[in-house]
């Protein structure tokens, strides 16, 4: 079984831990690559070296898979694209993305259907959540073009930099991707 | 060292579980709430239930209560998912077909406050499952709780049947602990600089 796939414009790959540090450092030290999540920008390589480490070993026990996105005409990693908190009983994973500049509705629409259809028909999974910080409305929009639901909005959910943050919950079950 | 404490309700008690009450636990877990569930068969997979309650608690992972009133065991109370660094917590109540609705409030209301005043959690949750009981969102709204999200198939009930799961939070008004470093408290093993009366 492969995880790693292709499209017309991208490769879509599991992350190599001793290779893709520098990548990863330059796509997620970008703020707004994670500020829907949210997440604090990386500010050194060590830590996308750790990351890469930590998201083997939940590889290893099937927890989590992420992909980068690499665009084949210059080797550009233009977003990583994933799912963790997999249920098997239940069926259902929550979706992660983190984007670049460059990577809007149009490359989502080249590369999520690859990604989604893999989990829905190989891995069996029937509902696919992603959760967002409460304002996310570029995400927001990116989601809803995609097909995606808005279910609501969950309060309190974690602390960032002193505030309560808030999430969006969004979910596309099988079957529901608008491309 | 005990870390689930017995608290009164109402015509009876919260109480940790014990290997006295399994015959009642497994009365109780022969009549599932949760659609899908199927009843228990084996009643010595209880035995693991209760050594796991211990472990959930003193990890802070989880608490569970059996509940009962008028000396029997009626349902269980129970706290999930507990991430003590985010304050939060999914809370769960099982119950056999006699546990009335101020019955599970009474439990709910009882975990919820010894949560918060011992542990500081503040955001609690709960998950409906479309086709359970109305019951239960008679209690949750007894408590406070409010309707957050609908999660559409977000509980598999069989191989390809899912039904929505409606999320509830309650929110605690009290204010947030506030992080102490080691040594802000009058604890002479950590404060150098006090004196043995814990005075700096």
């Amino acid at each position: 079984m492969s995880w790693n796939f292709e499209t017309e414009q991208f490769l879509i790959r599991l992350p190599v831990s001793d290779q893709d540090g520098a990548a990863l450092f330059k796509l997620l030290s970008q703020s707004s690559a994670a500020a829907h999540i949210p997440r604090l920008p990386m500010t050194v390589e060590a830590q996308a070296l750790d990351e890469l480490r930590r998201i083997a070993m939940r590889f290893e026990t099937r927890e989590a898979a992420f992909w980068l996105i690499e665009r084949k005409s210059d080797g550009e990693v233009v977003a990583r694209i994933g799912v963790q908190y997999i249920n098997w009983m239940m069926l259902n994973a929550q979706l992660q993305w983190e984007l670049s500049a460059e990577c809007g509705l149009e490359e989502l629409q080249e590369v999520l259907p690859v990604i989604v259809n893999y989990l829905s028909d190989d891995l069996h999974l029937h509902r696919l959540e992603m959760r967002l910080r409460t304002g996310s409305d570029d995400q927001s929009k990116l989601l809803t073009a995609l097909g995606f639901s808005h279910e609501g909005t969950l309060p309190s959910q974690m602390e960032f930099e002193g505030e309560d943050i808030d999430l969006d919950v969004y979910s596309l079950l099988k079957g529901e991707l608008n491309i | 060292m005990k870390f689930t404490p017995e608290l009164e309700i109402p015509g009876g008690c919260i109480k940790p579980l014990h290997y006295d009450d399994i015959d009642g636990l497994f009365e109780l877990y022969k009549h599932p709430e949760i659609p899908g569930q199927r009843p228990l068969q084996d009643k010595e997979q209880l035995n693991r239930m209760i050594d796991y309650s211990v472990q959930m608690a003193a990890t802070q992972r989880g608490m569970m209560w059996a509940i009962e009133t008028e000396g029997q065991i009626k349902g269980m109370v129970s706290g999930f998912d507990w991430q003590p660094s985010n304050l939060r917590i999914v809370m769960r109540v099982d119950g056999l077909p006699q546990l009335t609705v101020e019955e599970r409030t009474a439990s709910l209301k009882a975990a919820i406050s010894f949560l918060s005043t011992k542990y500081h959690v503040r955001n609690f949750a709960y998950q409906w499952i479309e086709g359970q009981s109305d019951d239960i969102k008679a209690a949750l709204s007894e408590c406070g709780f409010t309707l957050a999200a609908r999660l559409r198939d977000g509980w598999r009930t069989g191989n390809t049947e899912f039904s929505d799961v409606e999320q509830y939070h309650w929110i605690s008004s009290e204010n947030k602990p506030v992080p102490r470093k080691l040594g802000d408290d009058d604890e002479l093993g950590q404060n150098l600089n006090a004196n043995k009366r814990g005075e700096s």
